[in-house]
Parts: structure tokens; C-alpha cells; sequence
């Protein structure tokens, strides 16, 4: 497949299942974590310094630009039920726009909030962009629509855009991103794999004679000392077989607690990484896992795991 | 008692907000944003940012400040549209500079630009009414 | 091993830091050892110790005044080298290749480099180890807490062990640790409320699961059994040494090849022990296990035979491991309760239990059992009583 084929291939199934969400519409609606708060919002008001006095006292309103305040998930995160927007990201993660960065931010209020409403929000996504080349690099922008709720009655709307983009391969050195410490080793043995992470595909040693599958990989097949060796991609699905949440000492490159499993793959082998998108509480063994392709830097992309079951969007 | 300072093409008084480490940090917070790289320097640099940066409530948060600011308590806002630009980091300062756009009765519409030493952070527009 | 006795033991002080090079640690020990043995540096003519430990052979035995040396080694695999060094030792001293071997390991693995601290260099050797290291390494998993706590979770889930299970091993080992002045931890006993209070370090294990690190050196001193005889100490006797890894063995990841609830190279080191004494382990009055991280003390138990699989948590639950239980484990207090030196004060004190000396005396003591590092290739020995 020539590059420009494969990019033919990425911009249409990215098309499809962008179309396919956006006929979705609006997802279900969820209570806002935090009602309209007196007291977050004297918290708000003096973190920006803002002395207006229409934000305290016994009539104080809420300031129209919390809005998104009340959503946010705070320190727990990953409580959230998963949104078919989550699956757009994922979609663009795999074919290596994995890059973010926010664009445009358009509030609309309607009406202004007092202490005591508690809020019900929707999500709705509404644009996919072409591939657009960008000074970050070629990616899509993605396009969301929040409306918040009182009573049935829509109060305020968001629209959200943000850019999704394949990280350059060459930028000029200030721009590099500051390199993942923790590098694997690579040899001749060993980069097959390296170089599938880095175009979105797991794959596994197969042995060129007898057809055995081997991971981790090694030079000589253990079954029939063939020195032919081939790789098979995986179908990127898995169970968690056992796992553990790092919480000390805290690690160069990572955030602490984080969870890492060994993943059992349909293919009959078993491989180590880290289980993302879940808080590290929730992980259990048997949990259902589908690969996921994370850019650690400029050069590394680790392969990693997001819960889900073989069948979803495959 | 405002309306003839808000006819169009009349400028704001700059807002200048120095992004100390506790700025950052107390309107992350504030925001209910517990992303690291917002009061973690060691992941936001490992994350390929110089330092910890704004967040994106707080932007908002800021620009409807600069107009409120100057327009005072009874206007009230009613939208905010706004780009977004470089990063906001920890260290640097970020200045609003803002004219009116439009007025149109008890409508009025300001642009706002907030710069730091990278470029343009946040530009865009305020709608209020009074 | 036959005709060939652990006859001097010696130690350092057990501290968090020692304030002096692991060198001068390696030389305190080494003179203990000969002094416990009623020998003198110009007797030895074989030294033995880690790959991992900083002090060359030669250096050792500039300070200390050893003469010529006719054999030398060391033994790899961190904490699963310390048995082992008794093993190549006896295997010197059988052969005639040697006389007297000194084994041992000195380090300042508090004050100095931590192994429980992540080395981000760790997977990027480009070595064997440095490729094995890199499926593991970029994942964050990439310290011995962490190696261990992935099988622990996979046992605990097979055999429905509980947290409090693990606890009871480190509640054990500082039980005896408390009565024991050489520990770290004397007069410092624990309770199952404060392991499970204890912070995570990486679930399922918390802090109380793990080890103490400290600074330290044990030597100990090898030679045949018919010149044991003529020197001051009632000799431990070498009835079986073994190394052992198993296939598709890894360093302390071997994730890939069983079903991630036993310690099949421990299983090697076994048979092979009461294969070469012709015991079994119906006929050990204690053992010394490698208590680095608690989970792999139950396993051993399984592993080595004292219990069936699943079952070393009932064994424990029924006093199994305490000083008068059905097999006394670790009556120094082990890694978790008097000093971590890598596994060597573990074979300290069990000649000191067959000597009869020990501040823990296990009554009749004839034959114990040590092992090595666990989740690593490791080793194990079986001292005994002169017949």
C-alpha cells in the first residue's frame, strides 16, 4: 500500500465512523458533578481575581464563564460513562494523530446561574474536518457541542474544537518534545515490533518454518531452531491476565498511581503494558482490553491498553 | 451612564495578570482541573511543555473578567468566543488589550486579545448586555 | 557437597548507613568470619561472592591480607546468588581447587545505590538482560516491588489469598526480628492492623510487604569437613547445594510461560537439594526463606514441598512459620525484620541454628533448609549436623 493509499484509506474510515457518531446526536444526559456552589464560586472569584460584586453576597450569580466548571470530573476522573466521542479519539490515537491541541472555546448562556441549580449536560459531536496540514502537523479537527440543562430547559451551549495531529517527525530542536526517559533497548531482533507500535500495529513473532508465535521475541524459534522469522499482527484485543498499581517510589515519566498488566492476547501469548483510559482501582483480571498506541515522545510510541471487548469497534 | 464609553472603536483598559505558580495553580483548582500539567512542573515538562500552563477555564475565566472589569456589574454576559493560541506557562505574563466591536442597542460586542511573550493566547470576541 | 562444612560466620553491624566504603563493610566481615572460624587471611585461598557486589576479589584480599588465590567466582542473578556462593565454594573446596573459601557480599544498599529505586537505565542496555528488561521497563514496571506484586496479584486471584495472608509473613518475621539484637528491627514487632495500614507501594503489596533496605556485610567461610573438625566451631555441614532456573526463566518477569503462581526455578533448586542430601522436607526442623517481598515466602512454601499449592496461606493462618510451629521460617527475622545483605545473614543464621546459638533457637535442629533470591534464577542449600 503506497502512502498516499494508506492516507486514503485512514481519511475514509475516519470519515465513516465520524458520520456514523455525528447521526448519533446528543448522548444521554448526565448530572453535572457539582451543583451551582456559593462557596466554589468565592473559590473561583478570588483565584481570578475577580471583585465583581455580582458574585457574592446573598444574590450572588454564578459567573457565566464556570459553566464548564460544574462538569468537570475532578480528581476522579474515569467515572465518567464512556461517550461515542471516545471512540473518535481512539480512531484518530490508532492512525497516529495522536497530538492535541485545543483550538476554539465558544460559550453561549442563555440565562444566568444561581447557587442551589444542579445542571444536566449533553454531548453531541458535530464536525470532523478534512486532513488539514497544520504548523504541528497533518491532522483533523474535531468538533463537539455541550448544552447544560436546568429543569428540562437549556441554559448555556458550548462548542468545542480541538485539533488532533500526527506529531512532526522532524521539528527543528526547540520545538522537541523532551524524550520519554524510559527507552526500551532495540536490536535486530527486536525492532520489528518497535517499528509496528510506531504504525499502529502489535505484532508478534512468527516463526517463518513452523508458524509458532513467540512473545517476547528472540532470534532462534524454541520449537524448530528456524532462524526465518516473520510477525503476525495482532488483532489488538485482550484480557487481563494479572496486573499491579504503581504508587512508590514515583517513576521518571509517569504519573503515579498507574496500572500495568500482562496482557493475555487471543493469538496465545501474553504481553506487559500499562492499562489506560480506567482509573488503576477499576482494573480487574479478566477485564476485556483492546491495544492502544501511545506517543511517548517525539520517537516512541508504546503500545497500551483501554478497556473494551473484541467486539467494539473493531 | 457607560453608553458613550461603549461606543464602537473605544478601548479597554489593559488587564496585565503575571502567571505566578499559584496563579496557575489556585485557578486550576478553582476550575476543578487536576490535570498535572497544570500544577506539576516535572510532568509538564516531561510532557513537552516548559513549564505548567493555564488551563482553558481559566482563559475564559480571565476574558470575562477583562470585561467585566471595565464594563462592570451590570453587564451581563452572554457569550464568549474565543481561539486559542500558544501557551499561557508559569513565569510569563499575560496582557488583555480589548476595543469595542459592536453595539447595537443594549448589545455589545468587545474583541479581546490576550498576549503573552510567545504570541497571542487567547483572541476573541465578548458579547454583553446591560 | 560431601565432606565440606560452613565452619566461620561474621557480620557488620545491620544499619541504614554504615558511614564507611562497602570495601572497609566487606573487610569488617571477612575478619569476623575467620576470627568466628579460628582462622587466619593467609588460610583462604578462594573467594567467592556476587557479580553485583562492588568489590573485586583481588581488592578484598589486599586488605584483609589473603595471599594467593587459586579460585575465584562469582555467582549472577542478585539475591539469587547467595546460596550459590556457597555452593561454588564447596564445589572448589571438593575438587581440591581451594581449601578454605571465603563467600561474601558487602553493600551500603541504604545509604548508597537502592535497588527499590527505579533506574531508568535499566532498559537500555543492549544486552540480553537490557532487551529482556525493555518489554517491562517503559511500562513503568521497572522495580522489584512492582516484578513480584504482578505474580502476587495472579496467586492471590487463583488461590483467593487475602492482602492480610501477606501480612501475617511480615507480622512472623518481625515477631522474631524483635527478640533478635541484631535486628533492625529489635523490639520493634508489628501487627496485622499496621501492615494493612501500611501505604501501597505497588497494590497488592503495601509497605510491610517489602523488605527494609540496609547498609551491611556477611561473609562466611568454607572448607572441608575433615579440617572442620580441627577448628573451634561446631561445623554446619554442606549436605546439599544447588542453583537452579527454570525454562523460559526471566529476572523477576517471567510472565510468559505458566500460569504465574509458582516459582518453578525454586522448584529446580529443590529437587535438586533433596535429591543430592537424600532428604526430604519432612526432614527439616527450620528453613530459611528469601523473605524479600512476602508473597514469595507462601510460595515457597509450595513450591519446596512443606505444603500443598494454594495452601501455605492455611499454613501460616496455623502458626506454620512461627519459632514453634510446624516448620520455624526465618527465626533471625529474615530480610523483612533483621537486614537485608542479599540473602547471606539468612545463611548466617542457620548455621547458628544448627550450632545451637541462635537468639531464636529452634529445639533439634539437625537440618535446614536456605534458599535464595526469589523470581530470579536462584540457589538453596541444606546444612546439617556432623553425623
Amino acid at each position: 500500500m503506497t502512502g498516499t493509499q494508506e492516507a486514503e484509506g485512514h481519511e475514509r474510515a475516519l470519515r465513516e465512523l465520524a458520520d456514523k457518531i455525528i447521526a448519533q446526536g446528543e448522548g444521554p444526559r448526565l448530572l453535572t458533578p457539582s451543583p451551582v456552589d456559593r462557596t466554589m464560586i468565592k473559590h473561583w472569584a478570588e483565584a481570578m481575581g475577580d471583585a465583581n460584586p455580582r458574585y457574592q453576597g446573598p444574590d450572588a450569580i454564578a459567573p457565566p464563564a464556570m459553566i464548564q466548571v460544574w462538569s468537570m470530573d475532578g480528581l476522579k476522573r474515569g467515572d465518567r460513562p464512556r461517550l461515542p466521542l471516545d471512540d473518535m479519539f481512539e480512531a484518530l490515537d490508532e492512525r497516529g494523530f495522536t497530538g492535541v491541541v485545543a483550538t476554539n472555546c465558544e460559550h453561549t448562556y442563555h440565562r444566568h446561574l444561581v447557587p442551589g441549580e444542579h445542571l444536566t449536560s449533553t454531548t453531541r459531536m458535530s464536525d470532523l474536518s478534512g486532513l488539514k496540514k497544520t504548523a504541528l502537523g497533518d491532522g483533523y479537527f474535531v468538533t463537539w457541542n455541550v448544552t447544560w440543562y436546568a429543569q428540562d430547559k437549556p441554559v448555556a451551549e458550548m462548542i468545542f474544537r480541538l485539533l488532533k495531529f500526527r506529531p512532526r517527525e522532524e521539528r527543528c530542536p526547540s520545538e522537541e518534545r523532551k524524550p520519554y526517559p524510559l527507552r526500551p533497548a532495540v536490536n535486530r531482533d527486536t525492532a520489528f515490533f518497535w517499528e509496528g507500535a510506531r504504525s499502529g500495529e502489535l505484532r508478534i513473532q512468527k516463526c517463518g518454518d513452523c508458524g509458532e508465535l513467540r512473545h517476547p521475541p528472540g532470534p532462534v524459534c524454541p520449537s524448530c531452531r528456524s532462524t526465518e522469522r516473520t510477525y503476525a499482527v495482532a488483532a489488538g484485543t485482550g484480557t487481563v491476565y494479572s496486573y499491579v498499581v504503581h504508587h512508590h517510589p514515583p517513576v521518571p515519566g509517569r504519573e503515579t498511581p498507574f496500572a500495568v498488566a500482562v496482557v493475555e492476547l487471543p493469538e496465545g501469548v501474553r504481553i506487559v503494558g500499562n492499562v489506560v483510559d480506567r482509573a488503576p482501582a477499576e482494573v480487574e483480571i479478566g477485564m476485556p482490553v483492546r491495544v492502544v498506541f501511545q506517543a511517548m515522545d517525539d520517537e516512541l510510541i508504546l503500545p497500551m491498553w483501554t478497556p473494551g471487548s473484541p467486539d467494539a469497534n473493531a | 451612564m457607560r453608553t458613550l464609553e461603549m461606543a464602537v472603536g473605544t478601548t479597554l483598559p489593559e488587564l496585565v495578570i503575571p502567571l505566578t505558580p499559584t496563579m496557575i495553580i489556585s485557578t486550576a483548582l478553582a476550575t476543578r482541573d487536576f490535570t498535572p500539567v497544570h500544577h506539576d512542573t516535572e510532568i509538564a515538562r516531561a510532557q513537552g511543555s516548559q513549564d505548567i500552563f493555564l488551563n482553558i477555564l481559566t482563559t475564559m475565566g480571565l476574558v470575562e473578567r477583562f470585561v467585566t472589569d471595565w464594563a462592570g456589574p451590570e453587564a451581563l454576559i452572554r457569550g464568549i468566543n474565543v481561539k486559542l493560541g500558544v501557551p499561557a506557562y508559569a513565569g510569563d505574563t499575560l496582557t488583555f488589550s480589548g476595543a469595542v466591536a459592536e453595539r447595537d442597542g443594549d448589545t455589545c460586542v468587545v474583541d479581546v486579545r490576550g498576549m503573552v511573550s510567545l504570541g497571542p493566547h487567547a483572541t476573541g470576541t465578548v458579547r454583553f448586555t446591560l | 557437597m560431601a565432606g565440606t562444612a560452613l565452619v566461620g560466620i561474621g557480620a557488620t553491624e545491620f544499619s541504614k548507613n554504615s558511614g564507611r566504603s562497602e570495601l572497609q563493610l566487606a573487610a569488617e566481615a571477612v575478619f569476623a568470619a575467620l576470627d568466628d572460624a579460628g582462622l587466619a587471611p593467609a588460610d583462604v585461598d578462594g573467594l567467592v561472592t556476587y557479580t553485583q557486589d562492588a568489590n573485586q576479589e583481588i581488592a578484598l584480599a589486599r586488605e584483609v591480607g589473603i595471599g594467593d588465590l587459586t579460585y575465584f567466582s562469582r555467582v549472577h542473578y542478585g539475591g539469587g546468588a547467595a546460596c550459590g556462593t556457597v555452593a561454588h565454594a564447596a564445589m572448589a573446596v571438593a575438587t581440591g581447587a581451594a581449601e578454605v573459601v571465603v563467600c561474601y557480599r558487602a553493600f551500603n544498599e541504604r545509604s548508597g545505590q537502592r535497588f527499590g529505586q527505579p533506574n531508568a537505565g535499566l532498559g537500555g542496555e543492549p544486552s540480553s538482560q537490557g532487551l529482556e528488561m525493555s518489554w517491562h521497563v517503559p511500562y513503568g514496571l521497572m522495580t522489584p516491588a512492582a516484578w513480584v506484586a504482578m505474580f502476587a496479584q495472579r496467586y492471590m486471584h487463583r488461590y483467593g489469598v487475602k492482602s492480610e495472608d501477606f501480612g501475617r509473613v511480615a507480622v512472623a518475621m518481625r515477631r522474631h526480628a524483635a527478640n533478635n539484637p541484631a535486628a533492625w528491627f529489635y523490639q520493634r514487632p508489628i501487627t496485622l492492623a499496621d501492615h494493612q495500614a501500611s501505604k501501597w507501594i505497588v497494590e497488592p503489596l503495601h509497605l510491610l510487604d517489602c523488605c527494609q533496605e540496609s547498609d551491611g556485610a556477611v561473609a562466611l567461610v568454607v572448607t572441608s569437613a575433615e579440617r572442620a573438625r580441627d577448628l573451634r566451631r561446631t561445623p554446619a555441614m554442606i549436605k546439599a547445594a544447588a542453583q537452579g532456573a527454570g525454562a523460559g526463566q526471566m529476572m523477576m518477569t517471567s510472565y510468559y510461560r505458566d500460569d504465574m503462581t509458582g516459582l518453578a526455578e525454586m522448584g529446580v533448586v529443590g529437587r535438586k537439594l533433596w535429591e543430592i542430601s537424600g532428604l526430604s522436607p519432612s526432614d527439616m526442623q527450620a528453613a530459611i526463606l528469601y523473605d524479600h517481598f512476602t508473597p514469595f515466602v507462601l510460595t515457597q512454601l509450595e513450591e519446596l514441598g512443606f505444603c500443598a499449592r494454594g495452601e501455605a496461606k492455611d499454613f501460616i493462618r496455623d502458626g506454620g512459620i512461627e519459632i514453634d510451629g510446624h516448620l520455624p521460617v526465618n527465626p533471625h527475622g529474615g530480610q523483612l525484620g533483621e537486614a537485608y545483605i542479599h540473602g547471606m545473614n539468612g545463611i548466617a543464621e542457620a548455621v547458628r541454628q544448627i550450632r545451637g546459638t541462635s537468639v531464636n533457637q529452634v529445639p533439634g535442629v539437625t537440618n535446614i533448609l536456605v534458599t535464595a533470591g526469589t523470581g530470579v534464577p536462584t540457589s538453596g542449600l541444606v546444612l546439617g549436623a556432623a553425623d
